[in-house]
């Protein structure tokens, strides 16, 4: 019950702004950024501080963080876009029933539960942490994709294949064109939740930003911790934010 | 030691942590119904302001549970405080966007009629389209909760109340005896938890919804 409201989001949201709109939100970011750098250049940094905040350490956690993400995301999308169109072609009633209540469940497990648990069961390491994130980002999109597939109006394919259109390319000419704003939709729900969970990565070895939030808490340094949580919180903005201007983008003409 | 044995041997444990995440889960739903609710309230006859309630509450659930505490933990120190700012900060949006789309789809002539026998403008709200939305707004209720309860397990990072204790205590003795049963118990916990708590919602939001509502 909680998925199809998540997914309404990004729909309700690129419909609300213009063109000028796009841009307010990188410029809060870009603002906060520089506040952010303003802070950090304000404070008195001890040596504990200033190993961890400065240019390089920042820039290479920031590196893995977007590195991560993007390889995480680029698998979901592989495996969860056309597992979704399987299982909508297939019409099985188990199938979707299968899907739809894991969806459910999986929202419910925790993602720092699933990430210590894999890590215990597999090996600490970047790997697992891959398939941790992409274990939880799997779901909204293969749900949005099942859904975007089925909400396709039946006479518009029924018209389709009167005119004489195979199945598949009923699929790929009908059905999977106006399914696009949907599965981007769950696309961007996707990403947004990877750069989120992250950070978790780095409790079992995986790099990127979560590195710096918790040292910045175990070494008791607030400064360490604001740093790096700004720029997890702004990296996810932005991400949001592309996510944004792909769905605006990449929707076919004509919807 | 099995997980059962585990289970068996540290219940008294594990039903404390589990109370606290309730707990401090159930206190923060309850403030954000509050802060939700007004905001919604307030918000919903402007469209502007309301897109604006709706569009701030959604950057606020588009920040990592873990940079929101990383940064929190600044003013408010470790502990519960923390936690429950951030899980009333996630749980703002699903309320407020269903109070406003609830209060904005109350039949015209429901409220029409409403003037016509002479209510005012604040008893129309309270007495007419509050009722009518109830079920709405409830609905947004029940995602919130399931939202943060999951993200309460990562309140146990800033030495917050909880399930994500057996969690981070499993993590910090990493392979060590009983590490996985101490995860699995936290895990298995809230997903347990998360079920029974949507339950108990959904008979809460029977009993709340307005007699003439119900189907």
């Amino acid at each position: 019950m909680t998925a199809p409201v998540t997914a309404q989001r990004p729909a309700r949201a690129a419909r609300g702004t213009g063109r000028a709109g796009l841009l307010v939100r990188p410029a809060l970011i870009g603002a906060g950024l520089l506040v952010l750098w303003w802070w950090a250049g304000s404070q008195q940094l001890d040596s504990i501080e200033a190993r961890n905040v400065n240019g390089e350490v920042i820039g290479s956690q920031v590196l893995e963080h977007v590195e991560l993400t993007l390889i995480c995301t680029a698998l979901t999308i592989a495996i969860a876009i056309p597992l979704g169109i399987a299982v909508s072609l297939s019409r099985s009633r188990a199938g979707r029933l299968v899907v739809l209540s894991l969806g459910n469940l999986g929202q419910a497990i925790p993602s720092i539960g699933l990430i210590v648990l894999l890590a215990l069961v597999i090996s600490i390491g970047v790997g697992t942490a891959v398939i941790a994130l992409v274990a939880y980002a799997v779901l909204p999109v293969l749900r949005n994709t099942m859904v975007g597939i089925e909400g396709v109006d039946p006479v518009l394919t029924e018209a389709a294949r009167g005119m004489g259109l195979s199945r598949l390319a009923v699929l790929f000419t009908v059905e999977l064109p106006l399914a696009v704003p949907v599965i981007l939709a769950g696309v961007r729900t996707a990403l947004v939740l990877t750069v989120a969970s992250a950070p978790l990565a780095a409790l079992i070895d995986g790099g990127g930003l979560g590195e710096g939030l918790f040292t910045g808490l175990t070494l008791n340094r607030p400064v360490i911790s604001v740093t790096f949580g700004v720029l997890v919180a702004a990296l996810a903005l932005l991400a949001d934010w592309l996510g944004l201007l792909a769905e605006t983008s990449l929707r076919p003409k004509g919807i | 030691m099995t997980f059962a044995e585990y289970v068996r041997e540290n219940w008294i444990t594990i039903v404390n942590d589990t109370i606290l995440h309730f707990d401090v889960t159930l206190g923060a739903v309850a403030i954000a119904v509050v802060i939700g609710v007004g905001l919604g309230m307030l918000t919903y006859r402007h469209s502007t302001l309301a897109a604006l309630a709706t569009t701030t509450t959604g950057a606020f659930l588009t920040i990592p549970s873990v940079a929101l505490l990383g940064v929190l933990i600044a003013p408010f120190g470790l502990g519960v405080l923390p936690v429950l700012v951030a899980l009333v900060v996630y749980a703002l949006l699903p309320i407020t966007r269903n109070t406003i789309v609830g209060l904005q789809e109350v039949d015209p002539a429901v409220v029409e009629a409403g003037r016509g026998m002479g209510l005012s403008r604040t008893r129309v709200l309270w007495d007419l389209r509050l009722p009518l939305a109830w079920p709405v707004i409830f609905a947004g209720v029940r995602v919130s909760t399931q939202i943060i309860i999951g993200i309460a397990a990562i309140g146990a990072w800033v030495q917050g109340p909880g399930l994500g204790n057996q969690i981070f205590n499993g993590l910090g003795r990493f392979g060590g005896a009983n590490s996985l049963n101490q995860v699995l118990t936290g895990t298995l916990g809230i997903v347990v938890l998360a079920l029974l708590f949507d339950l108990a919602l959904a008979g809460v939001a029977r009993l709340t919804t307005s007699r003439g509502l119900r189907a």
